[in-house]
């Protein structure tokens, strides 16, 4: 007889996932229907019927160095199917929220980040670390009659605070993408293959959002990633430039010149392409909750931090227009506590995914997995 | 007691009803039955064999048959419907609808009409894979044996080209729907089933694919008295079928279609196996399944099939049919579960294992019952005097409708006794 195969379920991994939006797992019959209709599987190794049954079972080591998961764009097509309502598409959702845990340290650091009840905490800590910097110098809402937010924020303040926060949250995701890297590396048996070319086509890839074109049910979802990824990109370039006016050209913000300069070219579309896309986001929930549900707390928990980044960005550049000095810098200040919080939960938010599913891709590629 | 009191009525002709109906009778009840179609027997008509002893269907019919004519207690009334219900257990006052089938008793079957008549129409009696003309009968054993014709095509008077035909002046174009009153003690309803309409499969090309037939075609084709004469050739081009393959919970088992099993798709599908490869040796069959479900002593059969290394069982829902619009062959993708791959292969021709539905999940019988989301009756809602059989509470197979049927005979008959 063939040797025994122990299975020791990982019950608090099955705990986790039913928690972290996964509550449909059970209800999986393994048909197979979901891994039939999934466009972006691939066709060895296909997802996501087998991560089903290995969630089930609490198999967490299955998932150790496991790209499947992460190949996964969340299309929902095979929630859209599924004959059980098992949801496939949430589950790994979920499945993909305890990886980004397990991968990601401190881990009390991640514990705040995935727990719903400390929902209070993940705010408090970057408004009270904030505020605490802020408030050294004693007004917390300047005096002079024109509103500039260097006079509540000065520019140094702010770099000093978040250039660091951001190095932070990078090097953590990169240290757990290098270790799911290993790990992926160990769990398929590849050492070695062609770095530098699936890096450039994994990227080419991202960046035309080709896999999302494939997507059934939720075909928009094309869009709003598309919108919410380059509004990103082009507040990263604003961003740039405004602090290439300061530091090099030691201008003062806010900047004295039109709106047909770069950096405020790219601020507004960035802003405006931010808007629709977290619109859409939110809409393209809504239109698909009947079957697939409006999502998890890790989900909406990004979906609220970059929709206060968005909301709040604008209204404190209107009102600051406006002239309203009181509600202008408290919705700055709103603005300020939500990006040091997208920066510094980077690698233990849904936006980690990033990193993992980046290196997912890569890997596929790397591991010559992929068919040509 | 009354002979009304003392009749049970019978709605649909089918096995479960023509069995109920015999029972009662023999026990020295009267009995009516009332079928909405031409004829008597209902879905087992149409099989090529059935289980459990998968003979075909004249046994069995034939019996019953033959017990309806020798009894002088059972009335019938074919293309008939229930109207109205009225009254209370012993004294029920039924309305039933007589639609005209044009042809009366001194039809002798000589297919002279049929014959003659120009007008063609889809085939129903096998599922559209042929036509029939408008002046027609179903099959070779059909009861009663009279031609009929149908209203919904039947030109009349401005054609009666059969009416020329006819040398027994058996069809008369003047009849019309009537009313018929009834006064009963207890009513049966086995109304039967449909099948799922397949054409709600997006996934599966129900209806779109001319080479993917549902498992009631399949009995069609390997049928002696189907479309072709029993041959099993596929639809597009009448080639022999020499590799097949089943997709099993076709609708059954899933919450956007049919959240039930419907208890019989995988014995069909075991059974129509063994019909191609008892036709063609070297044919190869491929059964897609979620799980093989086998009721009872089935899986003996089960196990049976499963020996003939031509028969392959796939776990794994099939989800995505494509034609190859060159060859008319059927493409199938599906993750073979144990193989942990998605593969996508070619057959001849596929078998949709269709779902069974109640037909009462489209029409409601007229008088206050409840419904289950699916449309099966819910016993305990029917008033006392009134009972369901077989796959109008749960789809079941034909035996288990038949042993439900004599149970309801006797109660049918405590009922009318009771109301004395």
């Amino acid at each position: 007889m063939a040797e025994a195969t122990v299975i020791k379920p990982d019950l608090d991994f099955v705990k986790g996932v039913i928690e972290g939006g996964g509550d449909s797992l059970k209800k999986c019959y393994q048909c197979a229907t979901c891994t039939v209709v999934c466009n972006v599987t691939p066709e060895d190794h296909p997802f996501p019927r087998k991560e089903m049954v290995w969630a089930q079972w609490g198999l967490k080591e299955k998932f150790a160095g496991n790209p499947d998961v992460w190949l996964c764009h969340q299309c929902n097509d095979c929630t859209a199917h599924c004959p059980r309502g098992a949801k496939p598409g949430e589950v790994l959702g979920a499945i993909r929220k305890q990886t980004i845990k397990q991968y990601s340290s401190p881990s009390f650091l991640a514990n705040l980040v995935s727990s719903k009840g400390l929902v209070w905490l993940v705010f408090l800590i970057p408004a009270l670390l904030l505020g605490a910097i802020l408030s050294v110098d004693g007004t917390f809402i300047p005096n002079e009659e024109e509103i500039k937010f260097s006079y509540f924020a000065p520019t140094l303040t702010i770099q000093a605070v978040f250039v660091p926060a951001l190095t932070f949250g990078l090097l953590v995701g990169v240290l757990g993408l290098m270790k799911f890297w290993a790990d992926m590396k160990k769990a398929a048996g590849v050492t070695s293959g062609d770095l530098g070319g699936s890096i450039s086509a994994t990227a080419k890839e991202i960046l035309s959002h080709v896999k999302f074109k494939s997507c059934g049910v939720s075909a928009d979802r094309f869009t709003s990633h598309f919108l919410v990824f380059y509004s990103f990109v082009m507040l990263g370039i604003a961003t740039a430039l405004g602090v290439l006016y300061i530091d090099i050209m030691h201008m003062e913000s806010p900047f004295r010149f039109g709106y047909g300069t770069p950096v405020k070219i790219f601020g507004l579309i960035g802003a405006i392409g931010l808007l629709a896309g977290v619109f859409l986001m939110i809409s393209n929930r809504f239109k698909n909750a009947e079957k697939v549900g409006i999502g998890s707390y890790f989900d909406w928990l990004l979906i609220t931090i970059v929709g206060v980044i968005m909301a709040s960005g604008i209204l404190s550049w209107v009102m600051r227009v406006a002239g309203i000095a009181g509600v202008a810098y408290t919705v700055y200040f709103i603005h300020l506590v939500f990006v040091l919080s997208l920066f510094l939960y980077l690698p233990y938010s849904k936006l980690a995914h990033m990193f993992y599913r980046s290196a997912a891709i890569c890997f596929l590629k790397y591991s010559g997995r992929e068919k040509k | 007691m009354s002979e009304q009191q003392k009749t049970v009525l019978v709605v649909g002709g089918g096995f479960s009803g023509l069995t109920a109906a015999v029972e009662t009778a023999e026990a020295g009840f009267n009995v009516v039955i009332i079928e909405k179609t031409p004829f008597l027997g209902g879905r087992v008509t149409q099989l090529n064999k059935y289980f459990p002893k998968l003979c075909p269907p004249n046994c069995g019919l034939e019996i019953n048959f033959k017990r309806i004519k020798n009894s002088g207690d059972i009335s019938f009334y074919t293309l008939a419907e229930v109207e109205k219900i009225s009254g209370q257990e012993g004294n029920y006052d039924v309305t039933i609808k007589q639609n005209p089938r044009f042809v009366n008793d001194k039809c002798v079957g000589c297919n002279a009409c049929n014959e003659a008549c120009p007008v063609e129409m889809p085939n129903e009696f096998n599922f559209g894979l042929d036509k029939t003309k408008a002046a027609y009968i179903t099959h070779n054993q059909a009861f009663p044996f009279k031609y009929v014709l149908d209203s919904k095509n039947c030109k009349g008077k401005s054609c009666a080209k059969c009416v020329e035909a006819c040398k027994y002046d058996a069809i008369n174009l003047d009849m019309k729907p009537e009313a018929v009153n009834l006064k009963v003690g207890a009513i049966v309803f086995a109304t039967g089933w449909d099948l799922y309409d397949v054409t709600k499969l997006d996934l599966l090309g129900g209806g779109k694919i001319k080479n993917v037939i549902t498992n009631m075609q399949m009995e069609r084709l390997a049928s002696p008295n189907g479309p072709t004469s029993g041959k099993i050739l596929r639809p597009s081009d009448n080639k022999e079928v020499n590799n097949i393959a089943f997709v099993q919970c076709a609708g059954s088992r899933d919450e956007n279609h049919l959240p039930y099993c419907s208890y019989i798709c995988c014995m069909a599908s075991l059974k129509q196996a063994t019909y191609l490869r008892e036709q063609y040796p070297d044919s190869k069959v491929q059964i897609f399944y979620i799980d093989i479900r086998t009721p009872g002593r089935y899986e003996q059969f089960y196990w049976k099939v499963k020996e003939d290394p031509n028969v392959t069982l796939t776990k794994g829902k099939v989800a995505k049919v494509e034609e190859d619009p060159a060859t008319g062959d059927v493409l199938l993708t599906v993750e073979d579960v144990l193989l942990g791959k998605k593969i996508t292969a070619k057959f001849d021709m596929v078998v949709l294992a269709a779902g069974m539905v109640p037909s009462t999940r489209t029409s409601k019988i007229p008088t206050d019952i409840s419904y289950t989301n699916d449309g099966f009756v819910v016993p305990a809602s029917l008033k006392k005097g009134m009972f369901a059989v077989g796959t109008l509470k749960s789809p079941v197979d034909v035996s288990r409708s038949v042993q439900d049927a004599t149970g309801v005979a006797i109660k049918s008959i405590q009922s009318v006794r009771r109301s004395i």
